[in-house]
């Protein structure tokens, strides 16, 4: 069972990382692009719960920081990801888990995963963040983060509700 | 407070991740460097799969600032049928390429460079503050790392990194991004770094008595070589100049030729020109957006000493008479 629970976050991370980097990138769309890998992984530690949330987190920031044309260094996405898969996965009693407050949580990630990575990438000495320019791309990702979570958040649910039953935190 | 598993494989995660990151702050060639090549290989393909799979969607450009002066064109084409309607599509997509084609074929004749074209498959996101692209011509294709990369407008970037059939081509406007450049026509030399924005460059003059006027168009100069960028390549216009003749630092703002919002198809430069083709290659003065004011020619001191890898020039061979640049017979392009 843990085997199709690995593959169900391999698929649903690849395909987020694909989609964000060859898709999303382009459509040109003003302020952030929108932070399909990080709902992504909201929506797998909400579905699965905190472990799972890690996991899937970490391979995600393996995957954004390895793949082409990322130029950051590896590692800094996925420390993010990883804490954004635990505490989601975590913070959220299961009986409070009505659609606004999933978006909610979606919105807090995507923003905080803009303003963790560009703290991080700063203390870790690259010159490239803009400070002028975080708060606009945080508030910009919040807000495609909303957007995005509920289609994501339902339907990785049902997959994995059809998939692997007794995972799913309800 | 969690179950002992739990903490464990929490603790693992997060020591592989500080792991990765301090194997990369190392930097260099050591077996990290291999790793990350294998994974760029392999992600690269998978880009390449799904920029096919997903064309339809992306193939029509950037619809989202395309779309509200569009707005007209489409109460025309909902009168057409469904079916014409998609075959128009198909047309004006393959019209947009055809006619990038054509300006990359125009700057690579003109300039006699040999270039390979490429499209570009993925761009890294905003906030990653790193203005890179990759495009679908790698290793395979004759593609090596520092090429100039140049579009029918201009100067686009040069190759960061190559896989077997993708690379990785970080943009003129990447803030770590810095190119030699000269003034058309009277030879001022200095350096175009990015600043970050998509619509603007940094010239900064080596000679702080030079000058500068808005509208002056700005060429590369070329490294050693060709790499990383070759000589003659349009880069940009002077639309506001800073501070004013003799201060210490005179710097310009520079608007790129290409547009880099709307990149589809490109080229590697894989051969420069023997010849410095020196202004050439330049759009016509009255395509210009700004008809530059006349500046005097000549008494450039031209012999600056290079600051930085990427102007590592050759000046002799800039300063070559254009009369010579001319009389070099157009080279055969080798099949």
């Amino acid at each position: 069972m843990i085997w199709r629970q690995a593959l169900i976050i391999g698929t649903f991370i690849l395909g987020a990382v694909l989609i964000e980097l060859t898709v999303l990138t382009r459509l040109g769309i003003p302020g952030a692009t929108p932070d399909l890998v990080v709902v992504t992984v909201v929506a797998i530690a909400l579905a699965m719960g905190p472990v799972q949330g890690a996991v899937a987190g970490f391979s995600a920031g393996v995957l954004v920081d390895l793949a082409p044309p990322g130029d950051t260094l590896v590692g800094v996405n996925a420390i993010v990801y990883v804490a954004i898969g635990f505490v989601t996965g975590y913070a959220v009693d299961p009986r409070d888990r009505t659609v606004p407050v999933m978006m909610g949580m979606t919105g807090l990630a995507t923003g905080a995963a803009v303003l963790l990575i560009s703290g991080l990438d700063t203390l870790l000495g690259s010159d490239r963040v803009d400070w002028e320019q975080v708060p606009e791309l945080t508030l910009s990702s919040a807000l495609y983060g909303i957007l995005l979570a509920p289609a994501l958040i339902l339907g990785v649910a049902w997959v994995v509700r059809k998939a692997t039953p007794e995972v799913l935190v309800e | 407070m969690f179950s002992r598993r739990t903490r464990f494989l929490l603790a693992i995660l997060v020591v592989a991740s500080l792991t990765f990151v301090i194997l990369d702050l190392r930097g260099g060639e050591g077996p990290f460097a291999s790793v990350r090549a294998v994974g760029a290989n392999v992600l690269g393909g998978l880009e390449r799969a799904a920029a096919t799979v997903f064309s339809p969607i992306t193939g029509a450009g950037s619809w989202w600032s395309t779309m509200r002066d569009q707005s007209g064109q489409i109460t025309d084409l909902t009168r057409e049928k469904q079916a014409l309607r998609s075959e128009l599509e198909q047309l004006t997509n393959d019209k947009a390429r055809a006619a990038a084609l054509d300006g990359l074929l125009k700057v690579a004749s003109v300039g006699q460079y040999r270039f390979v074209p490429a499209e570009v498959i993925a761009i890294g996101p905003v906030q990653d503050f790193s203005w890179t692209v990759t495009i679908d011509a790698g290793r395979n294709d004759g593609i090596e790392q520092d090429m100039s990369v140049i579009n029918g407008a201009g100067l686009v970037g040069r190759v960061l990194k190559t896989t077997a059939s993708t690379s990785t081509v970080v943009l003129i406007v990447d803030q770590g991004s810095a190119v030699g450049g000269r003034i058309a026509g009277t030879g001022e030399i200095g350096i175009v770094s990015g600043t970050g924005s998509q619509e603007t460059l940094e010239f900064e003059l080596l000679d702080p008595l030079a000058d500068v006027r808005v509208g002056d168009a700005l060429v590369t100069f070329g490294s050693k070589g060709g790499r990383p960028y070759a000589p003659g390549l349009p880069i940009g216009q002077v639309v506001e100049v800073q501070g004013k003749g003799g201060q210490l630092t005179r710097t310009a703002i520079v608007a790129p030729f290409a547009d880099m919002s709307q990149l589809s198809i490109v080229g590697v430069v894989t051969k420069p020109p023997r010849e410095d083709p020196r202004d050439s290659v330049l759009p016509a003065l009255d395509d210009l957006s700004i008809v530059p004011t006349p500046a005097p020619l000549g008494g450039a001191d031209e012999g600056a000493g290079a600051s930085d890898e990427a102007v590592d020039s050759e000046p002799a061979a800039t300063q070559a008479p254009e009369e010579e640049t001319a009389a070099v017979p157009v080279e055969e392009d080798e099949q």
